[in-house]
C-alpha cells in the first residue's frame, strides 16, 4: 500500500495503482477521455493532466502515473483548467459538432466536458473533418468526423475482444480510425468498440433516433441467450427495449457482450410473437381464451398421468423450472427433461462420477488469472464468447498458453501463440487420454488421494502420444508440451461446452475433461478450474434443479422414441422448438404425430409449435422476474422490464394456473419460489435472494471442491471413414433457435451456409456462395456455400441453428457425418 | 463469415515470392517492418493479398498492417510504374519553375503526384529538395538525374524512356 495526498485529502492505495485510480477511490473526479477501466493504461488525450508537487514545472498524466509514497497531488488548478481547455480546444478544431442530431448527445464525454470547461469559443480554427460514414453494416454506424483519437476502439477490439478490426492509419491531420484497406466494418459485432466510444463516432444503428439516453428507462436483467450470463442492461421507451446500454459495474461480464446480447435483443419486441392461445379446431390453429386452453391442457394431462412426458428448453427461470417440476409431479409423471440428445450428460454423469459434482469448478474471473489454458473445441468461444473474451485477455495480457483440442480452427487458435492440436473429427477423447498418459508416465504429476488410478493407467496404455498422433492427426510432441504444462502451471483452466449440437460423446468428453482435471489438479485449485458450460442462459438451473427425469422414468431421448411408438397420450414442450434444434429430426417428428395431445409454450409459433393441438404464448427474458444460474454457478436476478404482448404470460404465471387447475398450491410469487426452491436444491439450501447482489451469488463459492476423486477411465472415439465429413456446432452470431427472430444476428446471418476449408473448396471449385448439396443417410441438404480458413482438409461445418437447413435430417447426435458433397 | 468477406477484392497474384519472404521470417519477433519491404521490393508495391497473407502467417491483425503500411510513405498500396519520376518541387526548383515540369508530366502522360499510367509504365512523384539545386529545376527517373529541366528537355527525357520498356 502506498500513501499519497491529493487535494488534501489522505489516501491509502494499492502500489499498482495510477494517480487516476487513487482518486477515484478516494471519491476525487478526474476528468477523463481515452482512459477505460478495462483496458491498458494508455495516455494519449492529456485532458487528465494533474499537479504533482515533487514532479513540479510540468502537467502530469494522471491515468498512466503510478503513484509512489508520499506523493502530493493536486487536480484542479488555474494552469490546469487553462490546459485542459485548450486540449479541449484542440479537439473541437476538426471535430464536427452535431449533437443536436448525434445520439451521443447527453451522454458524450466530449460534449460534457466542453460544456463543463466552457469552451465556448475556439482560439484555433482549421478545416473540419469531412469523412464519409460507415454505414454498410447494419448494425454499427462509424462517422470519424466525430472521432477524437482516444484510441479506445482499437485497443478494446485487440485487447478484450482480439478481433483486431481496428487500426490509426495515416499521419498528422489525414490521421484516422479504420478497418484493413479503409473498408466498411465487418466483424464479430460485438459492439465493445460501441461501448468504448467516447463521443458519437462508433453508434448503434438499430437504436438511431430511438430515444434520447435520459429518456430511457434502465432495467438490470441477463442477457437470455447462452450460458455465459452476461448482465443486460435493458434501455427501454414505451415498452420496447429500444437498446442495450453500457454497465460495467453489474455482473460477471465487465460491460463486454457479444453479438447476441448487444444485438440480439429485439427479438422481445417481434411482431410475430405469440399474442393469445392457440387451440387446434378442424385441423387449424385458432385463438382461443386462456381458460378453455387451461381447460383442455389439465383435462388431457389428467386423463394422461404417468403416460404423459414434459421437454422444456434451458431458459427458462429456476422458479420456472421449479414449478415445472411440481406440475409434472401433480400430473403424475416423472418424465421430465431439458435438452436434446442429452448433451449435459457430460455433467450428470461424467462430472458426477469423476469429481461427485455437477457444475464447473470455478468462476470466470479467475479465467483471466491462469496461465495454462487448454480449450476443447474451438468453438468455445461461439457458444460462450465473452468468457472467449477472457480467455484472450488472459492470452495477450498474461501471456498465458493456450492449447486447443479441435477438430478445425477458430478464434481461439489464432490467439498469439495458441497451439492447435487438430485432430480429426470426434476423436477429442483419444487426445486427452493422450495427456493424462503423458501426465503419468512421465510422473508429472502427485497421484496421492485419487482412486482408480491402476485401472486408469492399464486402461491409458493404448494412448501413448505416438499411437495417438497417428490415429487423430495430431503431432506427439505437442501433446507431450501440453501435458507438462498443464503440470507444471501454476493456475490451469480446462474449458469445455455442451449444448444441442454437441450431443455426441458428451459424457465420454466429461469424463475425459474430469480425469485431466483431477490429474493436474486443476479442479478444487483456487485459480485454477474446470469449466463445463452450458449452451442456455439458464442450462446450469436445469441441471441443479434437476429438470431431469426421476429414478426410472423417461429422459428426452425415451421420451420421443416411446412417443414415436405411440405410447405416450399427452406431451408438453415448452421453450424449445425441437424439431429445428434437437438431433433426429425424423424421430421427433414422428413422437409429435404419434402423441395423442401436445401442447407448446413458446414466444413464436414455431415449427414445433405448428405441429402442437394448443400452443400457449410465454414471455421474454425481458419480461420476466426470476433467476437464472449460468455456466459458473452465479445465481443472478432477472428484472422485468417491459410486459409481454397481447395476453402473453410468463411461463410463471402459466404454470401457476395449471398447478391449480391441478389443485396444487403454486408459490405466489417469485420471491415465495426462490425461497422454496433453495430449501431443497442442492448448493442452494444457504442461499437468499438477498444474497444476490449485483454481482449476483456464486453457489458453492468460487472455488468448488470436488466431492470425489476417481479416475474413470474412457474409451476414445473412432474416425470415420469418408472422404467429407460434415461436423456441426454454433455460430458465433446465433444461439439456439431464438436470434433468428432477432435483427442484429440475422443481419449479420441471415441464412444457413455450408462451410469448406480453402483446400476441399479449391479441389471441388467451391466458391463462396455457390448452392452446395451434401448427400448423407437419411437425406440432403442444401445451402450455399462459406468458404473459410478453419476447416482442413476433407472437414465441412454447418451450424445447427436453421430451421430452413433441415441439418437434423441427418444430424441425429453423432460427431461427424459421412456426406457426399455436389454442386 | 467476415474475413472472407473482406477480401471483396483480391486481386490475381502469385503469392509464391510472398510466401518466400514469410518462411524466412515466420518465427522471428518483430518481422513486420523487413518482411514488408521485401514483398514490395519483389512485386513492386504491396498487393492486398499479400497483407492478408502476412497477417495470417505472422498472425497480426491485417488493420493493424494497413496502419504501418499508410503510415510510412515509403508503402505503395497500388502498382507503381517501371519508371518513377520523382519531379522535384523543393524551394530552389520550384523558383525555377518546377511546376511547369509538373504540369508537362500531366500533360503528356496524364499523371499527376502519386498516379501511374494504366499501362503502368511511369507513375509520377512530386518530392521535397533531393540535394541537386545547383541544377534546379531537377526530376528523377528512377537512379538517373536531369538537371536544369526545361518543357522541351521534358518531353525529351519522356520520350527517350517511352521508346524503352
Ligand atoms: S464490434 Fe467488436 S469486433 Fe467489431 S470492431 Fe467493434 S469491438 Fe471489434
Ligand atoms: S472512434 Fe471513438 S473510440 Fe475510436 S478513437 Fe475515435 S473517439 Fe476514440
Ligand atoms: S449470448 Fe452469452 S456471451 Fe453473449 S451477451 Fe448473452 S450471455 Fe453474454
Ligand atoms: S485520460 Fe489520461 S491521457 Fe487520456
Ligand atoms: S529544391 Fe529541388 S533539388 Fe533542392
Amino acid at each position: 500500500m502506498v500513501n499519497l495526498t491529493i487535494d488534501g485529502k489522505e489516501v491509502k492505495v494499492s502500489k499498482t495503482a495510477t494517480i487516476y485510480e487513487a482518486a477515484k477511490e478516494a471519491g476525487v473526479h478526474i476528468p477523463v477521455l481515452c482512459y477505460a477501466k478495462k483496458l491498458l493504461p494508455y495516455g494519449a488525450c492529456r485532458v487528465c493532466l494533474v499537479e504533482v508537487e515533487q514532479m513540479k514545472g510540468r502537467l502530469i498524466p494522471s491515468c498512466t502515473t503510478p503513484v509512489t509514497e508520499g506523493m502530493v497531488v493536486t487536480t484542479m488548478t488555474d494552469e490546469i483548467r487553462k490546459v485542459r481547455k485548450t486540449v479541449l480546444e484542440f479537439l473541437l478544431v476538426n471535430h464536427v459538432v452535431e449533437c443536436p442530431v448525434c445520439d451521443k448527445g447527453g451522454e458524450c464525454d466530449l460534449q460534457d466536458l466542453s460544456y463543463e470547461y466552457e469552451v465556448v469559443s475556439n482560439r484555433f480554427e482549421g478545416e473540419k473533418f469531412d469523412l464519409p460514414t460507415d454505414e454498410i453494416n447494419p448494425l454499427i454506424e462509424r462517422n470519424m468526423n466525430r472521432c477524437v483519437l482516444c484510441g479506445k476502439c482499437v485497443r478494446v477490439c485487440d485487447e478484450v475482444v482480439g478481433y483486431g478490426s481496428y487500426s490509426f492509419i495515416n499521419r498528422g491531420f489525414e490521421t484516422k480510425i479504420a478497418t484493413a484497406f479503409d473498408r466498411g466494418l465487418n466483424c464479430e459485432f460485438c459492439g465493445q468498440c460501441v461501448s468504448m466510444c467516447p463521443v458519437g463516432a462508433i453508434l448503434p444503428r438499430p437504436f438511431k433516433f430511438k430515444a434520447r439516453p435520459w429518456q430511457l428507462k434502465e432495467v438490470n436483467s441477463v442477457c437470455g441467450y447462452c450460458g455465459n450470463g452476461c448482465t443486460v442492461t435493458l434501455g427501454t421507451k414505451d415498452n420496447e427495449v429500444q437498446t442495450i446500454r453500457f454497465n460495467d459495474k453489474t455482473g460477471v461480464n465487465d460491460g463486454n457482450l457479444c453479438i447476441r446480447g448487444r444485438f440480439g435483443y429485439s427479438y422481445v419486441n417481434s411482431d410475430k410473437r405469440l399474442t393469445s392461445p392457440l387451440i387446434r379446431k378442424d385441423g387449424d390453429l385458432v385463438e382461443a381464451s386462456w381458460e378453455e386452453a387451461l381447460r383442455r391442457i389439465t383435462d388431457e394431462f389428467r386423463a394422461a398421468g404417468s403416460a404423459s412426458g414434459f421437454i422444456s428448453g434451458a431458459r427458462l427461470t429456476n422458479e420456472e423450472f421449479f414449478l415445472l417440476k411440481n406440475l409434472a409431479k401433480a400430473v403424475g409423471t416423472g418424465n421430465l427433461d431439458h435438452s436434446g440428445g442429452e448433451c449435459y450428460k457430460g455433467l450428470t454423469e461424467g462430472l458426477q462420477e469423476t469429481l461427485g459434482i455437477k457444475a464447473s469448478t470455478a468462476t470466470f474471473p479467475q479465467g483471466e488469472k491462469a496461465d495454462a489454458i487448454l480449450a476443447i473445441r474451438t468453438d468455445f468461444y461461439e457458444t460462450h464468447p465473452v468468457f472467449g473474451m477472457v480467455v484472450n485477455q488472459a492470452v495477450r495480457r498474461n501471456e498465458a498458453q493456450l492449447t486447443v483440442i479441435g477438430d478445425k480452427q477458430g478464434k481461439l487458435t489464432r490467439m498469439p501463440h495458441a497451439r492447435t492440436l487438430l485432430h480429426k473429427p470426434g476423436l477429442e477423447v483419444n487426445v486427452i487420454n493422450a495427456i493424462c498418459h503423458v501426465l503419468l508416465d512421465d510422473g508429472l504429476v502427485k497421484t496421492e488421494g485419487l482412486e482408480g488410478l491402476d485401472t486408469f493407467k492399464k486402461a491409458l496404455a493404448d494412448y501413448s502420444p505416438d499411437a495417438v498422433a497417428a490415429a487423430t492427426g495430431v503431432d506427439a510432441d505437442a501433446i507431450k508440451q501440453t501435458a507438462k504444462e498443464l503440470a507444471t502451471a501454476e493456475n490451469a483452466a480446462i474449458l469445455l461446452a455442451y449444448g444441442l449440437p454437441y450431443t455426441a460423446n458428451s459424457k465420454a468428453l466429461g469424463l475425459a475433461a474430469a480425469n485431466l482435471s483431477l490429474l493436474i489438479g486443476a479442479a478444487g485449485r483456487s485459480g485454477s478450474g474446470l469449466y463445463l458450460c452450458g449452451e442456455k442462459s439458464n442450462s446450469q438451473g436445469a441441471i441443479d434443479l434437476q429438470v431431469l427425469p426421476s429414478e426410472g422414468a423417461l429422459g428426452v431421448a425415451e421420451m420421443l422414441s416411446s412417443a414415436a411408438e405411440g405410447k405416450l397420450n399427452a406431451l408438453y414442450v415448452v421453450g424449445e422448438d425441437m424439431l429445428v434444434s434437437y438431433p433426429g429430426k425424423t424421430l421427433v417428428e414422428k413422437a409429435l404425430d404419434k402423441t395423442g395431445f401436445v401442447v407448446v409454450q413458446d414466444l413464436f409459433l414455431s415449427e414445433t409449435a405448428r405441429k402442437a393441438d394448443v400452443v400457449l404464448p410465454a414471455a421474454s427474458f425481458a419480461e420476466k422476474n426470476g433467476t437464472f444460474t449460468n455456466a459458473e454457478r452465479r445465481i443472478q436476478r432477472l428484472h422485468a422490464a417491459i410486459t409481454s404482448p397481447g395476453e402473453a404470460k410468463t411461463d410463471f404465471a402459466i404454470f401457476q394456473a395449471l398447478l391449480s387447475g391441478f389443485g396444487e398450491s403454486a408459490p405466489a410469487t417469485e420471491t415465495e419460489a426462490f425461497t422454496k426452491l433453495a430449501a431443497e436444491t442442492a448448493g442452494y439450501e444457504m442461499v437468499s435472494l438477498d444474497m444476490i447482489g449485483d454481482q449476483g451469488y456464486v453457489w458453492g463459492s468460487d472455488i468448488l471442491a470436488p466431492e470425489t476423486r476417481n479416475l474413470v477411465a474412457v474409451e476414445g472415439g473412432t474416425q470415420l471413414d469418408a472422404r467429407f465429413q460434415l461436423v456441426t456446432g454454433s455460430a458465433l452470431y446465433h444461439s439456439g433457435t431464438t436470434s433468428l427472430h432477432a435483427k442484429g444476428p440475422m443481419a449479420v446471418v441471415s441464412e444457413p451456409y455450408i462451410e469448406f476449408g480453402r483446400e476441399d473448396a479449391a479441389e471441388l471449385k467451391v466458391v463462396e456462395g455457390d448452392t452446395v448439396k451434401l448427400k448423407a443417410a437419411g437425406g440432403e441438404i442444401v445451402a450455399k456455400a462459406k468458404v473459410d480458413r478453419r476447416l482442413p482438409k476433407g472437414v465441412l461445418f454447418a451450424p445447427y441453428h436453421f430451421a430452413t437447413l433441415g441439418l437434423n435430417r441427418i444430424y441425429s447426435g453423432q460427431t461427424a457425418i459421412a456426406v457426399d458433397v455436389s454442386k | 463469415m467476415t474475413e472472407t468477406a473482406q477480401q471483396e477484392t483480391v486481386e490475381e497474384i502469385d503469392l509464391t515470392a510472398a510466401n518466400q519472404v514469410l518462411d524466412k521470417y515466420q518465427d522471428m519477433h518483430g518481422a513486420l517492418m523487413p518482411v514488408l519491404q521485401e514483398i514490395q521490393d519483389h512485386y513492386g508495391y504491396i498487393p492486398e493479398e499479400t497483407v492478408h497473407l502476412t497477417a495470417e502467417r505472422l498472425n497480426v491483425y491485417a488493420s493493424q498492417i494497413y496502419g504501418v503500411l499508410t503510415f510510412y510513405a515509403q508503402f505503395h498500396l497500388e502498382p507503381r510504374g517501371k519508371y518513377i519520376v520523382r519531379v522535384c518541387m523543393g524551394t530552389a526548383c520550384h523558383v525555377k519553375g518546377a511546376g511547369r515540369i509538373g504540369e508537362t508530366l500531366q500533360d503528356r502522360l496524364g499523371i499527376g503526384h502519386a498516379e501511374t499510367t494504366d499501362d503502368i509504365k511511369f507513375t509520377a512523384e512530386y518530392v521535397a529538395c533531393i540535394g541537386a539545386c545547383g541544377m534546379a529545376p531537377v526530376i528523377m527517373v528512377n537512379d538517373a538525374t536531369y538537371g536544369s529541366m526545361t518543357v522541351q528537355k521534358m518531353d525529351e527525357v519522356i520520350e527517350k524512356y517511352k521508346a524503352m520498356d
